[in-house]
């Protein structure tokens, strides 16, 4: 009977095991994958692995990550733990008032806190200005920095701040277990409050103290929307940069740096396993009387330490510990604010990383090179103050908006001759008519994917994404902007109408495509790996794009719709009082230059708007790769001028227009 | 009862003072604001709107607490009679996978949910599909798995699970084994045991354990776009538009998450006070 249970508690964990597993192993194995896809297996290879070597973006993060969540975990830890004895020491009605304040960053939105934090520390950053001014003219013995920025500093003052709550939360119920007259008594009977604390609490509460590390850690790792608003422009976690990716797609080289970091983290787990198992076989053997043998170092060492002289040994090591440890931090800061930097904001896998390493060596200024998901997270960014960036490179419609509201410092177009080898056709275009204040980055189109073993017409329309015959196999674009946008276009109507019956119409068409069963879902870059695993037949996503998602299903076909479609250019520009316009146009030119061009488009296959690259690049890929490039792929990356006669690019629209967008998105989620 | 160590919440109360307690206020200044910086109530007329939005995230919340709890309790029982090596080391394997990055899990569930994902797959091989087909008379190739309710409630009960794994074992842990044996002696069976005993000694741990999943649980926002496929919205999804929505409207998402705390808070005072009282109960 009681054998039978535990067998069942076994079997019970066992299946918790494989469902918390199962999605690991699936990660793991796709690290291995030949191909660039997370759904389709092209064989193995440790292809990403070697890319990993050469990314410094990721393993700068990942260095960043373990940095900030590990001093995150440590002082969140601690603090929690003499935060949840002090709270349960006190009469329940106060406690209870904390506990609830307590569980304040916890419940509310990443995306609330993040904000919030970041308002609070640009309001402190103010005040922090004016007092140091005033500091600096009174005296002349100290001066104080009258600039703080955000950074390393402020993201783990955030990352303490929501890790704390859930320290005290398992450390509580372990509190309320214990008999609280235990310490009162220690303490009567001339323990100090640390010996009480040592003696007589932690002993109690130690269980609770680790699995309140553990999720600590564990948030502090997988955050990302607070860390976006608090790290500042040159700080960059692991997380932040894959949120980055999605963009485009995460590669599997992040698959390939979280293979290398669960393994690491199962070989400590392992070790100090057995490491244990032995101290208790050692623990056990004295209970029984017997020897324990030991090796002559370890005992010494471990003599020293408990003897009384082994305090200040323990003490010096601790010490030694956080001074090396202040100093790397202390350095690593230093370092990068005596080199002269440009701090760069852009989407994630949009660049060939070797053309960073490249300006560096060429030029001596360090670049900060930091990734967000979409246009509207970059404003909203921008907006709240949370990052001083030099260069951003937003789309065509972001421009304007922010030019409109004046966040765009005019080119010093002397700095950045480059700009002559810009074709034409994408200067002085409608974002910015006089072409003042940007550079164009890459140019491409949307157009229709569809599966061609589940669809058997020609397809030639956005007709096809509302039609009943695809129920439940169309993939709907998931933003606003396109998804309405090409509705509006089926309809006949400009992409960038305000009229709101119009708008109105194209939401009908979308909302009843919707109730009538029609889309899966709406989706952004996970459209790679639903489509290349075959598990819809159409969606509209960027032509660029397509050609990866062919590598991995050779199934998949392209067509631009005959009611025309968006075309957009991404564009660099510099924020205004940017603190490195110098460095800024530097690393515009170097960008803009024919040879970053052509590595840029090889790597994102997005079309270049250099017009020597774009002419290049079918002669350059030959050479590169030893066989000619077709020539339908080529013109599905550089769309021929008369796709791009039928495209319109998206304009920013009026405020109001855009709060009808938003709400009739909101009604289509509802 | 007071007791000597109380002064240790003082230097906690200055840091959530600062660090939560101010940035609330700034939030709760934008939720009575508008754009220009004038005061007005509109951010929360019309939020009767998303009552739908409201609703649909508390009922998922809170049903993926309960399948969290179901599965939880039970394993953190059974880990809590196991030798102390196999607890260390269950211990440290429940949390490990949630150091691998939220997006990469998320996305691996798809490619296991997906119409020809694992799963289906699986089904498929062992002819469950054409089972299901003959039964009802249907004719489907896949299970729709992604991209509903369901998938969202699994990809939270996924990520939120440890959560409530990790306190409840730490209590039962914790739990004295002479009150188990008394209980017996005096006769009691296994079932009244754990009724009576176990479980309200244990109910601190639950607690927490609830808090951790269910608090997190209503204000997420990926999982649901992402295994929801968009079309199931949520509280998350509805501030997190608002503030990086083309709309850009921080106000109406400072108001929104305003309401929702509330409601939450609420909902916590309300257990915590009824798990209190529970708990002094079994004490006398």
């Amino acid at each position: 009977m009681k054998k039978n249970g535990r067998l069942g508690g076994r079997l019970l964990i066992g299946l918790c095991f494989l469902f918390l597993y199962l999605p690991i192993f699936l990660l793991i194995i796709f690290s291995f994958n030949a191909g660039n896809s997370s759904a389709v297996w092209q064989g193995f290879s440790l292809k990403w692995y070697g890319d990993l070597l050469e990314n410094r973006l990721i393993m700068e993060a990942v260095a960043t990550t373990l940095l900030v969540s590990l001093l995150a975990t440590a002082i969140s830890t601690v603090a929690g733990t003499f935060a949840a004895i002090g709270l349960y020491s006190l009469g329940r009605r106060r406690r209870e008032v904390l506990l609830t304040v307590n569980n304040i960053p916890m419940m509310n939105a990443d995306i609330v806190t993040g904000v919030s934090m970041c308002l609070f520390f640009v309001a402190f950053f103010g005040l922090w200005g004016g007092f140091a001014e005033w500091f600096n003219a009174q005296q002349s013995f100290l001066e104080l920095p009258t600039r703080l920025t955000m950074g390393m500093g402020t993201l783990l003052l955030a990352h303490i701040a929501f890790d704390i709550p859930y320290v005290i939360l398992n450390v509580g119920p372990r509190l309320r277990q214990m008999d609280k007259n235990l310490v009162d008594a220690a303490m009567d009977l001339g323990c100090t409050w640390m010996q009480a604390f040592w003696k007589v609490i932690l002993p109690e509460i130690k269980p609770g103290i680790v699995s309140g590390a553990l999720i600590a850690f564990t948030m502090s790792v997988d955050d990302f929307v607070i860390s976006y608003f608090t790290a500042g422009s040159s700080t960059q976690t692991l997380a932040m940069a894959i949120y980055g990716m999605t963009k485009k797609r995460v590669t599997p080289v992040v698959n390939a740096v979280s293979t290398i970091l669960f393994l690491v983290v199962l070989a400590v787990l392992v070790i100090n396993n057995v490491r244990e198992a032995r101290l208790e076989r050692q623990r056990e053997l004295i209970a029984a009387g017997q020897p324990v043998r030991q090796s002559p170092i370890v005992e010494k060492v471990s003599q020293t330490l408990s003897s009384p002289k082994g305090k200040y040994i323990r003490w010096g090591g601790a010490f030694a510990a956080t001074a090396v440890f202040l100093v790397t931090v202390i350095s690593l800061t230093a370092f990068t604010s005596s080199q002269p930097v440009v701090n760069v904001c852009s989407w994630g896998e949009y660049i060939d990383t070797d053309l960073i390493d490249q300006f560096e060596e060429e030029t001596g200024i360090r670049v900060n090179y930091q990734t967000t998901d979409s246009n509207e997270t970059l404003y909203s960014l921008l907006k709240s103050g949370g990052a001083d960036y030099d260069v951003v490179v937003p789309s065509d419609y972001m421009i304007s908006q922010l030019l409109e509201e004046d966040m765009l410092e005019e080119l010093d177009y002397d700095n950045i001759p480059n700009f002559d080898l810009i074709d034409d056709r994408f200067k002085y275009l409608p974002y910015d008519p006089e072409n003042k204040y940007t550079v164009p980055y890459t140019w491409g189109t949307v157009g229709i994917i569809y599966n061609s073993t589940m669809v058997d017409e020609e397809i030639d329309s956005w007709s096809c994404l509302y039609d009943d015959k695809y129920a439940g196999k169309v993939l709907l674009i998931g933003n606003s902007r396109d998804a309405f946008g090409i509705a509006l276009k089926y309809l006949g109507y400009s992409m960038n109408t305000t009229d709101e019956n119009e708008i109105r119409e194209a939401y009908e068409l979308v909302a009843d495509a919707n109730r009538r069963g029609v889309f899966q879902g709406k989706v952004m870059d996970e459209v790679f790996q639903t489509m290349e695993g075959g598990n819809a037949a159409i969606a509209t996503y960027y032509a660029g794009d397509y050609l990866t998602m062919l590598e991995n299903n050779e199934d998949l076909a392209f067509a631009w719709p005959k009611e025309g479609t968006n075309w957009f250019v991404d564009a660099m520009c510099v924020l205004k009082d940017a603190p490195h316009k110098e460095e800024a146009e530097a690393w515009i030119n170097f960008i803009a230059s024919t040879d970053a061009n052509l590595a840029n488009m090889d790597f994102i296959w997005y079309a270049s708007p250099n017009k020597e690259a774009l002419e290049m690049y079918p002669e350059w890929y030959e050479e590169q790769y030893d066989e000619p490039l077709d020539e339908e792929i080529y013109n599905i990356i550089a769309a021929p001028q008369e796709v791009l006669d039928r495209c319109e690019m998206y304009v920013c629209l009026p405020p109001e227009t855009r709060a009808l967008y938003n709400e009739l998105w909101v009604q289509l989620g509802i | 009862m007071k007791n000597k160590l109380s002064w240790l919440s003082i230097p906690f109360t200055i840091w959530m003072a600062i660090f939560v307690v101010v940035p609330i206020l700034i939030m709760a200044v934008y939720s009575v604001t508008s754009a220009d910086g004038l005061v007005t109530g509109e951010n929360f007329v019309g939020m009767g709107d998303y009552a739908v939005v409201f609703v649909r995230s508390f009922w998922l919340a809170i049903l993926a607490t309960l399948v969290c709890l179901l599965i939880g309790y039970p394993v953190a029982y059974m880990m809590a009679k196991e030798g102390q090596g196999f607890q260390r080391v269950a211990m440290a394997l429940i949390m490990l996978p949630m150091w691998m990055n939220f997006l990469l899990r998320t996305y691996s569930w798809m490619s296991i949910l997906e119409n020809n994902g694992l799963l289906n797959q699986l089904f498929r091989s062992i002819g469950l599909i054409s089972l299901y087909n003959s039964v009802t008379g249907s004719n489907i190739e896949y299970f729709q798995l992604l991209r509903t309710p369901g998938a969202v409630v699994l990809g939270m009960v996924y990520n939120y699970l440890p959560f409530m794994i990790l306190p409840i074992y730490s209590v039962i842990l914790k739990l004295d084994n002479s009150l188990l044996e008394a209980a017996q002696d005096l006769g009691a069976n296994s079932v009244n045991v754990f009724r009576k005993v176990i479980l309200p000694l244990s109910l601190p741990g639950v607690l927490s354990g609830v808090t951790m999943v269910f608090v997190p649980s209503v204000s997420t926002f990926a999982i649901s776009r992402l295994l929801g496929g968009g079309t199931q919205m949520m509280l998350g999804d509805l501030i997190e538009n608002q503030f990086l929505g083309g709309a850009y409207n921080p106000h109406l998402g400072a108001a929104i998450s305003m309401v929702m705390m509330v409601i939450v808070v609420v909902c916590m005072v309300v257990m915590n006070h009824f798990g209190e009282g529970e708990e002094q109960a079994v004490m006398l």
